[in-house]
C-alpha cells in the first residue's frame, strides 16, 4: 500500500524509459529475421534451383529455409490456407488468381518468368491437325487447375470449340508421356520435360500461344509471401528476391554453370536443363518493376488485369465461386519489397 | 476339413512364387514385354539394393519405413484408444447409441482421401491431418465391431449374472467385456487392414517421406523399379502386419472356435 | 413392458449438430473456406444439379462411379469366390494359390495403381482392373473360410447318403459357405469403393471422387462438402442393397 503522490518522478521515469524501450524494441523485431522462411517449391529446370541448392535463400534471409516439395500450385495455395507455408516460389498465375479471390492472405511480390512459348499445344504429326476444326472428336490432356489448363480452355473459348466436340483429359505431365506412349490421346498442352519428351515422340508444335497472349491469356509462374509474414519481416522478404536475383544474374552471365547446377538438383542432365531454360522469359527483376509488369510500388501494372481475368475465367471454370474487381488484385501486387532490392 | 500338412503347404506355397518370379523374369527376359515398363524382378533387386545403400531422394529405406509405420500406428492406435471405449458405450446405451450411432454410421462408407484436402486445410502440412486421416479411417470400423460386440452378447448370460447378484459394472467387467472380446478383436483386424491400405494415400498430398510417397515420387520421375520395390515392401509389411495381429488374436482371445 | 422411444435421441443430436453448424457459419465464426455453411452448400448443389461440372453433369459423374464399382466389384467377386471356393475345397489349390491371395489382400491399391496405370493407360482398363484385384482376395478369403466352416457331420452324412462330390458341393457346401461369401462381399463392397475414390483421383476427368479431389484444387470446399455427402450417401446405398440381396438369397441364415 504506497502512500503518497501516485505519481511521482521515478514511476514517470521509469514508464517513460519503459516506453522507449518498447518502441525500439518494436522497431528492431520488425527487422529481425525470422524465426524460420517456410516455402513450397518444385523440383524444376528454372534459377530457382540455383539459389535453392546453394543455400542462398537462407543465407540472404538470415534465417533457416524449411522447404517444401509440392505437387501443383493448387497445392501451395492449400499449404498456404492451412498456416503451413510463407512463400510460395514459381507459383503458376491461375492458382495466384484464385488465391487473391478467395482471400487466401498473400501478394504477389515477385516473378520468376513469364511463360510464353514455353508452355504449348503438342498434336501428333499423324494426325494431320493445322486448325482449330481439326480438334473436334480428338482427345487433348492436360493438367487441371494449371496455367497450360488455363491456356487450354482459352483456345477452346477463342475458337468457339466446347467440351462434348473436343474431350479434354486431365493428367499429371508423366501420366500425359505415358498416355502419348500408348496412342491413348492426340495433343496435350503441357510444359517441359514432359513437352520436350511427346515433341521427340512423333509430336508436332501446333503454335497457340501468340494468339492466346494477344487475347489476354498471359501466364506466367510467381512468387508470392503470405501478407502478414511479409509486413513483420519485410527484410526477410527482400532477402528472399535478392537471393533469386542472384541467382537470374549467374544463368544470365553462365547459362552453362547455371544449367550444370540446375540439372544436379532437378535429377536430370545439363543439356535437358539447358534447353528447358532456353524456352522461358525469365523477366529481369528490374523490368518487372515496369507497368508491363508489376508495376512500381503503389502503381501495380498490367498484370493486375492479367489476375483479373484469369479469375473471371476461373469463375467461369467453376474452380472458384466469385471474382473479386481489378481493385482486389491491385491491392495484391507489392513490389515495395522488389523495388528495395533493385534500389 | 483336411489340410495339407503345415510344412508341405509352406513348401508348396514357396514353390508357387519361385515359379511366378522365374515366369516373370522369363518373359521380360525373351523381350515379350519391354523390360522398362515391367521391371524384371532382377533389377527390382537391384533398385532396391541402390535404396538401401544411398536411399531415395534424400530419404534412407529405413527412414521411409519408419514414418510410413509411425503414421499408421499413430492412426490404428488413436482409433483404438477411442473407438473401443466409444463403441463398447454406444453398445451397453441404447441412448448413447441411438444419439450417436447414426454419425459413425455415416461415417464408414466415406473414402477417406475425399477430404484429405479438407484435413491438410484444418490441420496443416504436418503429421497431423495425416494422422487424422488414418484414424478417421480405422475410428468407424472399430467403433461400429465394438458396439456389435456388446449387443451380441447372450442375453442369457447377462441373465444368469444378474440372477446371481452381480452388480451392472460387475456384469460388464466379468461377462460383456471377455465375450466381446473376439468381435472386437475382428474389428481391430479390419481397420488395421483398411488403415494400411490408406496410409500411402495418406502420403499423397504434402508429404515427403514414406514408402507411400516413395512410390508416388518414382511414377513422377518414370522409376517403375522403384515404384516395385516400394510395392513389395508395402506388401510384405502388410502381410507381416497380418500375421501379427492373427499371433495376437490367438494368443489372447484364444477360446474361440473359429473365426 | 413397453421399450423407451429411442428416435428423440437422434434427432437431439442430429439438430444440435445442424444447429452449431448453422450458428458457427453464419455468425462467421470459420471461413467458409474451411466450412461451408448449409445454405451454401444446398445452393452448390442445385448449381452442380442443373449445371453440371466439367463437362458432365452430376448425374453422370455418379453413374460413371456406379459402373465402375459395379465392374470391378462384380467381376473380382466372382472370380474371387470362385478362387475361394476351390481353395476351400482342394488344399493343394490352396498350398499354391495362398500366398499370393495373402500377398495382394493386404497391399494398398493406390501402390500398385501407379503400376496398372503404366501398364494399361489411364483410361477406364487400369482403373477397373484394380477395383478387381481389390475385390478378388477379399472374395476369396471369405469363400475360403467358408468352406472351411461346413460342419464336418454334414459332409459326412451326405457321403454315407450316396451324394457325389459334386452334389456334396452343391447342395451342402456352397449353401452353407453362402453367409461368410456375402460377409466377405459386403466388406469387398466397403473397400472396393474406397479404392475408387482413390483410383479416380490419380487417374481421372470424372466420376465423384474425381470431382472432389479436383474441387478441392482450388478449395472449392462447397463442391467438395457436397461431393463427399453424395459418396457417403452412394455407399450406404450400396451397403443396403447388398444387404438386400443377401436376405432374399441367404433367407434361412437371418438373425
Amino acid at each position: 500500500m504506497s502512500k503518497g503522490k501516485s505519481f511521482d518522478r521515478r514511476t514517470v521515469l521509469a514508464a517513460g524509459l519503459g516506453l522507449g524501450a518498447s518502441a525500439a524494441l518494436a522497431r528492431g523485431a520488425r527487422a529481425a529475421a525470422p524465426p524460420e522462411a517456410r516455402i513450397g517449391y518444385f523440383v524444376e529446370t528454372k534459377p530457382t534451383m540455383i539459389a535453392k541448392s546453394l543455400g542462398w535463400f537462407a543465407d540472404a534471409m538470415k534465417t533457416k529455409a524449411v522447404w517444401h516439395e509440392m505437387g501443383t500450385g493448387a497445392e501451395i495455395n492449400t499449404g498456404i490456407a492451412a498456416g503451413g507455408l510463407d512463400f510460395g516460389l514459381a507459383i503458376g498465375s491461375s492458382p495466384v488468381a484464385a488465391g487473391i479471390a478467395e482471400g487466401l492472405g498473400y501478394q504477389l511480390i515477385g516473378m520468376v518468368d513469364n511463360i510464353g512459348p514455353a508452355e504449348e499445344m503438342t498434336v501428333r504429326a499423324a494426325a494431320n491437325i493445322t486448325k482449330p476444326a481439326d480438334f473436334i472428336g480428338k482427345k487433348v490432356a492436360t493438367p487441371f487447375g494449371s496455367t497450360s489448363h488455363f491456356r487450354l480452355m482459352g483456345f477452346l473459348g477463342v475458337n468457339h470449340l466446347s467440351q462434348s466436340q473436343v474431350t479434354v483429359l486431365d493428367m499429371s505431365p508423366e501420366q500425359i508421356v505415358a498416355a502419348w506412349k500408348r496412342g491413348d490421346i492426340d495433343a496435350a498442352y503441357v510444359w517441359s520435360p514432359a513437352k520436350a519428351e511427346i515433341l521427340a515422340d512423333g509430336g508436332k508444335v501446333y503454335e497457340t500461344y501468340k494468339e492466346l497472349d494477344a487475347d489476354g491469356y498471359v501466364i506466367a509462374d510467381l512468387i508470392v509471401v503470405r501478407t502478414a509474414f511479409g509486413r513483420r519481416y519485410p527484410d526477410a522478404v527482400a532477402g528472399f528476391l535478392s537471393a533469386y536475383g542472384k541467382a537470374l544474374a549467374l544463368y544470365v552471365t553462365d547459362p552453362d554453370k547455371a544449367a550444370k547446377i540446375i540439372a544436379q538438383a532437378a535429377g536430370v542432365s545439363p543439356a535437358v536443363a539447358a534447353s528447358n531454360l532456353a524456352e522461358y522469359d525469365f523477366v529481369s527483376l528490374k523490368d518487372q518493376l515496369s507497368p508491363e509488369w508489376l508495376g512500381p510500388p503503389g502503381h501495380p501494372g498490367k498484370f493486375a488485369s492479367v489476375l483479373h481475368s484469369t479469375a473471371e475465367f476461373l469463375v467461369q471454370q467453376k474452380s472458384i465461386r466469385t471474382a473479386p474487381p481489378l481493385a482486389t488484385f491491385a491491392a495484391a501486387i507489392n513490389t515495395s519489397y522488389l523495388a528495395k532490392v533493385v534500389g | 476339413m483336411r489340410l495339407v500338412a503345415g510344412s508341405a503347404r509352406t513348401w508348396t506355397g514357396a514353390a508357387s512364387v519361385l515359379l511366378a518370379l522365374a515366369a516373370w523374369q522369363g518373359v521380360v527376359a525373351a523381350g515379350l514385354v519391354p523390360g522398362d515398363l515391367v521391371p524384371p524382378p532382377t533389377s527390382v533387386w537391384l533398385a532396391f539394393v541402390e535404396i538401401l545403400r544411398h536411399g531415395y531422394r534424400d530419404t534412407t529405406l529405413s527412414e521411409d519405413i519408419g514414418a510410413t509405420l509411425g503414421r499408421l500406428l499413430a492412426g490404428f492406435g488413436l482409433a483404438a484408444l477411442l473407438g473401443v471405449p466409444f463403441g463398447l458405450w454406444l453398445g451397453v446405451s441404447r441412448r448413447a447409441s441411438a444419439a450417436f450411432g447414426w454419425i459413425v454410421q455415416f461415417m464408414r462408407p466415406l473414402p477417406p482421401l475425399s477430404f484429405l484436402v479438407l484435413l491438410i486445410l484444418w490441420l496443416g502440412l504436418g503429421e497431423a491431418s495425416k494422422i487424422a486421416l488414418l484414424t478417421m479411417t480405422a475410428f468407424p470400423i472399430i467403433t461400429s465391431a465394438s458396439q456389435a460386440a456388446v449387443r451380441g452378447v447372450p442375453v442369457l448370460q447377462i441373465a444368469v449374472a444378474r440372477s446371481l447378484g452381480a452388480t451392472p459394472p460387475q456384469v460388464f467387467r466379468h461377462v460383456v467385456l471377455p465375450a466381446s472380446l473376439p468381435m472386437i478383436f475382428t474389428g481391430l483386424n479390419i481397420a488395421l487392414a483398411a488403415t494400411f491400405s490408406t496410409v500411402v494415400a495418406a502420403e499423397l498430398l504434402a508429404a515427403n517421406d514414406g514408402l507411400g510417397w516413395m512410390v508416388l515420387s518414382a511414377s513422377k520421375f518414370l522409376r517403375n523399379d522403384v515404384i516395385m520395390v516400394g510395392i513389395v515392401l508395402l506388401g510384405l509389411l502388410g502381410m507381416a502386419l497380418s500375421r501379427f495381429l492373427l499371433l495376437l488374436d490367438r494368443r489372447l482371445v484364444h477360446w474361440r472356435g473359429r473365426a | 413392458m413397453k421399450p423407451e422411444r429411442l428416435w428423440p435421441f437422434t434427432v437431439a443430436t442430429a439438430a444440435l449438430l445442424f444447429a452449431a453448424w448453422t450458428a458457427a457459419t453464419a455468425l462467421n465464426l470459420v471461413n467458409p473456406l474451411f466450412l461451408p455453411g448449409p445454405g451454401l452448400l444446398f445452393s452448390s448443389f442445385v448449381d452442380l444439379l442443373l449445371n453440371g461440372y466439367k463437362g458432365y453433369s452430376l448425374p453422370v459423374h455418379i453413374g460413371i462411379s456406379l459402373m465402375r464399382v459395379l465392374l470391378g466389384f462384380g467381376s473380382g467377386a466372382i472370380f474371387g469366390t470362385l478362387i475361394g471356393l476351390g481353395m476351400g475345397a482342394a488344399p493343394l489349390f490352396d498350398a499354391l494359390a495362398a500366398p499370393f491371395v495373402d500377398f495382394l489382400r493386404p497391399l494398398p491399391q493406390l501402390a500398385y495403381l501407379v503400376l496398372l496405370i503404366v501398364w494399361f493407360g489411364i483410361g477406364e482398363t487400369s482403373k477397373i482392373v484394380l477395383l478387381f484385384l481389390t475385390a478378388l482376395p477379399v472374395a476369396a478369403i471369405a469363400a475360403r473360410d467358408g468352406v472351411r466352416s461346413v460342419p464336418e457331420e454334414q459332409v459326412r452324412v451326405a457321403r454315407a447318403l450316396g451324394a457325389s462330390p459334386a452334389q456334396i458341393f452343391r447342395h451342402v457346401i456352397f449353401p452353407s459357405a453362402l453367409p461368410e461369401i456375402f460377409i466377405g462381399a459386403r466388406l469387398a463392397v466397403g473397400i472396393v469403393y474406397a479404392t475408387l475414390i482413390a483410383a479416380e483421383i490419380i487417374a481421372g476427368s470424372n466420376g465423384i471422387g474425381w470431382l472432389v479431389f479436383d474441387a478441392g484444387r482450388f478449395l472449392r470446399s462447397d463442391y467438395v462438402f457436397v461431393g463427399v455427402l453424395l459418396i457417403g450417401l452412394m455407399g450406404l446405398g450400396l451397403d443396403f442393397a447388398l444387404r438386400t440381396i443377401e436376405r432374399k438369397i441367404v433367407h434361412w441364415a437371418g438373425k
